[in-house]
């Protein structure tokens, strides 16, 4: 089992209480141990309560997001305190070198989206050379007049489900973007993997075989295209207006 | 597969249920390029004078453009042209949205509606086939609940409408046509010809491939349009207050349609301005089809007595209408104003002016209040505004005398109310104040479809840069609003510009007022896409042609140099004190019409277009037509 210490690493709202960056505490077995003139905000440490002893563990499944998963956020909208949770070398106590970074994907933000479609159009037609939104890998949907503009985007999960689905091995990860790449003449259009999906990200052509962004080989067109942030090629979570 | 053009036009002729497809040949694409130009000169070989514009002869011309439906910015538009019923001359309407890309993928870059329904009934066009399908349980629905109510029935979110309100079932002359909520072909009463054919909507689905001759060229010359788009001075305000930026700089300027245009600077600007909106109402931007510059914008109302009215837009057009036009300060009456008209399917500008029209001439003790109702139409009262566009909708009482558009109300109220008609060829203008931006009112004035500043733009005259007026224009005042010289020339370049946009079917704001593309671009862009061959000379000799094809149909029709003229207003009262520069400045019209018809090459004494000139253009057909009956 390991030892945490978990730290105040960025404070992008505002905190009251407050926490300031370089805060930490520690965890040892069952023990927390908050150092003497520091203090810890009891609303971050409840939820961050549940993530302490999974991190604790040493968990070896495949595609497992507990070991490279290490910022977590105060649960209040305005304070948006990031909590990073390094687990602890047995033998110098130091924080261990385990930080994986995370390939760069398209992160979504509904928020900022105008519905334009543009995304569709490009992704078809550098894929296909046909304009037709049809043969997409990112569709929007829309609801003109509750003024919603959703778009629906492979966010290349780490433990893809849609990987595991697939019962012909059609879907692979790219070496080089990490992105979930579709074998065409393997894909027998069973829809395993859009059931599996937990974005509803992924869709058919009309041959059957599955559309699912390929990030463009890096070059991502949709996101180049988009008029506003609501597309973006980034390897953080969160999203800002 | 479709490169551009499809190449194929859908004609549903509804008294004989008969539907069937008609090759589009590249001789015919090459010389009208799209949309307008597809739709004006069908309309002047297929719907003569002779024509009532509400009877089973009159059509409809749907058409989308080659850019329509690609990754150009903003090429997301549609014209609906007809006889129009409102004007009795050209009706020809334009709106952006999804409705144009959508025809496109079905398959068609022009559709053509004629007779009529026996009953009110729907179009649903897929992926090359159209079927004609019961209205009868949307009558009298507005748009939002029509647009939806279809969706739901076909099944499919992804179905794109053209729909009218209750106002055009109604028989209002100025109702339009209403796609993805709030996108209006409003002008010219092209609604209501739908509804002359029991049609209350079009549904449109396509899937079908459409691609580019050479992608990859295609692909690089609009990275490059994204590019200087972005880079453009006024990408920032447009994407952020769109064309509601221009009530406080036309305000500036004094030249805000204010009070019925009794002056053109509204003390109150501030409160209803783009600026005020964006900061208290708006929630996000929203754009058509693959555009890059978003200028729509979705908002909310959340406290006060309109909470839970939210709505895309509004546009500048409508946002002044119901603010400064009528005299209103508080921004929310306006928007609910607007919110009116969009549901009941009515244009905003003409229903603005015959709201303002009455509220004047209440104000002079012309019309007395029994007249009206007895409601008390004073300038501000935001309550009487609501009042009319619903008995305007509904043709009742005074709506009744209303909804015939300002002309027919002044015709009938008699008392020389004719003089304060805010119109052009039967068609009311816009929420600027040509006095202040002549080159505007030359626009106007010429406007083949009565007037619109829809069909010139010549923003050019704000450009203040004497050197390229003169460069341009052949004089450096060209360049400057409140100047006459070199306007013809700027106002006959415009006009040629906004016949490209909308031929290309691409949004006015890149084409027009970005100038984004010139006319070279425009041939590199169709040379990549499509299957033809164009060259920049062709495709401004087709710009020219498509004019000179709206100005023989109107010509035909009776219109002459006298028709192209400003309500008498701008001719004869200065602007007042408070108008700023613009104080002090009526129109002197006329100098500026015989420097346009030199420029367009037309007889300078009638307007008429000549003989020489047709047939350079290759009319002759249209040249023959108008010598045989007696008009050149």
């Amino acid at each position: 089992m390991y030892d945490l210490k978990i730290v105040v690493e960025s404070i992008e709202g505002f905190c009251d209480l407050p926490m300031e960056i370089g805060d930490y505490f520690t965890v040892s077995g069952g023990k927390i141990e908050i150092p003497e003139g520091k203090h810890m905000c009891l609303w971050a440490l409840q939820s961050l309560m549940p993530v302490l002893p999974a991190k604790q563990r040493e968990l070896n499944e495949e595609n497992d997001w507990i070991p490279h998963t290490k910022r977590f956020i105060c649960p209040d909208p305005n304070g948006r305190v990031i909590f990073r949770i390094d687990r602890l070398d047995p033998k110098t106590g130091k924080p261990l070198e385990e930080e994986i970074e995370i390939p760069p994907r398209i992160l979504v933000n509904p928020d900022a989206c105008t519905g334009c479609r543009a995304c569709e159009t490009v992704c078809a037609f550098v894929h296909t050379q046909s304009f037709n939104a049809l043969r997409s890998r990112i569709k929007i949907e829309k609801n003109e007049i509750k003024g919603e503009d959703i778009p629906y985007i492979c966010r290349q999960c780490g433990d893809a489900p849609c990987i595991k689905a697939c019962p012909v091995e059609a879907l692979s990860r790219s070496p080089k973007t990490n992105a979930i790449l579709v074998d065409e003449d393997k894909c027998i259009g069973c829809n395993k993997c859009a059931e599996a999906c937990p974005f509803d990200a992924i869709s058919f052509n009309e041959n059957n075989v599955a559309l699912i962004c390929d990030l463009c080989d890096g070059d991502v067109e949709c996101v180049q295209r988009c008029p506003t942030d609501a597309l973006k090629f980034d390897n953080k979570g969160g999203r800002k207006k | 597969m479709n490169y551009g053009y499809c190449n194929k036009a859908l004609r549903i002729d509804l008294s004989n249920n008969l539907i069937k497809k008609e090759k589009l040949d590249e001789e015919f694409l090459k010389k009208y390029l799209g949309g307008r130009g597809l739709n004006v000169r069908r309309l002047y070989d297929e719907v003569p004078p002779e024509v009532d514009p509400l009877s089973t002869e009159n059509k409809m011309f749907i058409g989308v453009g080659p850019l329509t439906g690609t990754l150009f910015p903003g090429a997301a538009r549609v014209n609906f042209t007809a006889k129009s019923p409102q004007t009795k001359i050209l009706g020809d309407s334009n709106t952006g949205g999804f409705l144009g890309p959508e025809i496109k993928f079905a398959g068609f870059d022009q559709i053509i509606i004629e007779g009529k329904a026996d009953q009110l009934s729907y179009i649903y066009i897929k992926d090359g086939e159209a079927e004609i399908k019961s209205a009868q349980h949307l009558k009298q629905l507005d748009t939002f609940e029509t647009q939806k109510k279809i969706k739901e029935e076909l099944g499919d979110n992804r179905v794109q409408t053209a729909v009218i309100g209750p106002a055009a079932e109604n028989g209002v002359k100025y109702s339009g046509i209403f796609c993805n909520m709030v996108r209006a072909a409003a002008r010219t009463g092209m609604g209501l010809v739908l509804a002359s054919k029991n049609i209350k909507a079009i549904a449109v689905r396509g899937t079908k491939d459409l691609s580019a001759r050479k992608p990859d060229k295609f692909k690089q010359l609009i990275d490059k349009m994204d590019e200087e788009i972005k880079n453009h001075s006024e990408y920032e305000i447009r994407t952020r207050l769109g064309t509601t930026q221009l009530i406080s700089s036309l305000n500036e300027l004094g030249c805000l349609a204010t009070r019925h245009f009794q002056t053109g600077y509204f003390e109150d600007a501030d409160k209803v301005s783009g600026e005020y909106f964006e900061e208290n109402y708006k929630q996000k931007e929203k754009g058509c089809f693959a555009c890059t510059i978003p200028c729509s914008r979705y908002f909310e109302i959340t406290k006060g007595k309109y909470k839970g009215l939210k709505s895309e837009g509004p546009e500048f057009e409508g946002l002044a209408g119901f603010s400064s036009r009528v005299g209103v300060s508080d921004i929310e009456d306006a928007l609910y104003g607007v919110d009116l008209c969009n549901r009941y399917g009515l244009d905003v500008i003409t229903t603005s002016e015959c709201i303002s029209f009455t509220m004047e001439l209440y104000e002079k003790g012309i019309l007395t209040s029994e007249e009206i109702d007895g409601l008390k139409p004073e300038f501000g009262n935001s309550e009487v505004v609501f009042n009319l566009i619903e008995k305007i909708k509904n043709r009742e009482g005074f709506g009744d005398i209303l909804a015939d558009g300002v002309v027919t109300a002044a015709e009938k109220i008699g008392r020389g109310t004719k003089k304060l008609a805010m119109h052009v060829k039967g068609l009311e203008i816009f929420q600027a104040d040509p006095r202040g931006i002549k080159g505007y009112g030359l626009g106007v004035a010429v406007a083949t479809r009565g007037g619109d500043h829809l069909r010139s733009e010549p923003w050019f005259e704000f450009s203040e840069d004497a050197e390229e007026g003169k460069r341009r224009f052949g004089h450096p005042e060209s360049a400057f609003r409140l100047e006459y010289k070199g306007k013809g020339r700027v106002v006959k370049y415009y006009e040629e510009r906004c016949v490209l946009a909308d031929c290309l079917e691409a949004c006015k704001n890149t084409v027009v007022n970005m100038e984004i593309i010139s006319f070279k671009e425009a041939a590199e862009l169709l040379n990549t896409l499509t299957e033809y061959r164009f060259t920049p000379e062709e495709i401004k000799k087709s710009a020219e042609r498509i004019m000179n094809v709206e100005r023989a149909y109107i010509v035909r029709e009776g219109i002459r140099r006298k028709d192209d003229t400003l309500p008498d207003r701008f001719l004869n009262e200065p602007l007042p004190e408070e108008c700023g520069v613009s104080a002090g400045s009526v129109v002197e019209l006329e100098p500026m019409l015989d420097e346009y018809y030199k420029a367009r090459e037309w007889e300078v004494n009638t307007g008429l277009p000549t003989e020489s000139k047709l047939s350079e253009l290759s009319l002759d057909k249209i040249m023959l037509d108008l010598k045989k009956r007696e008009i050149i």
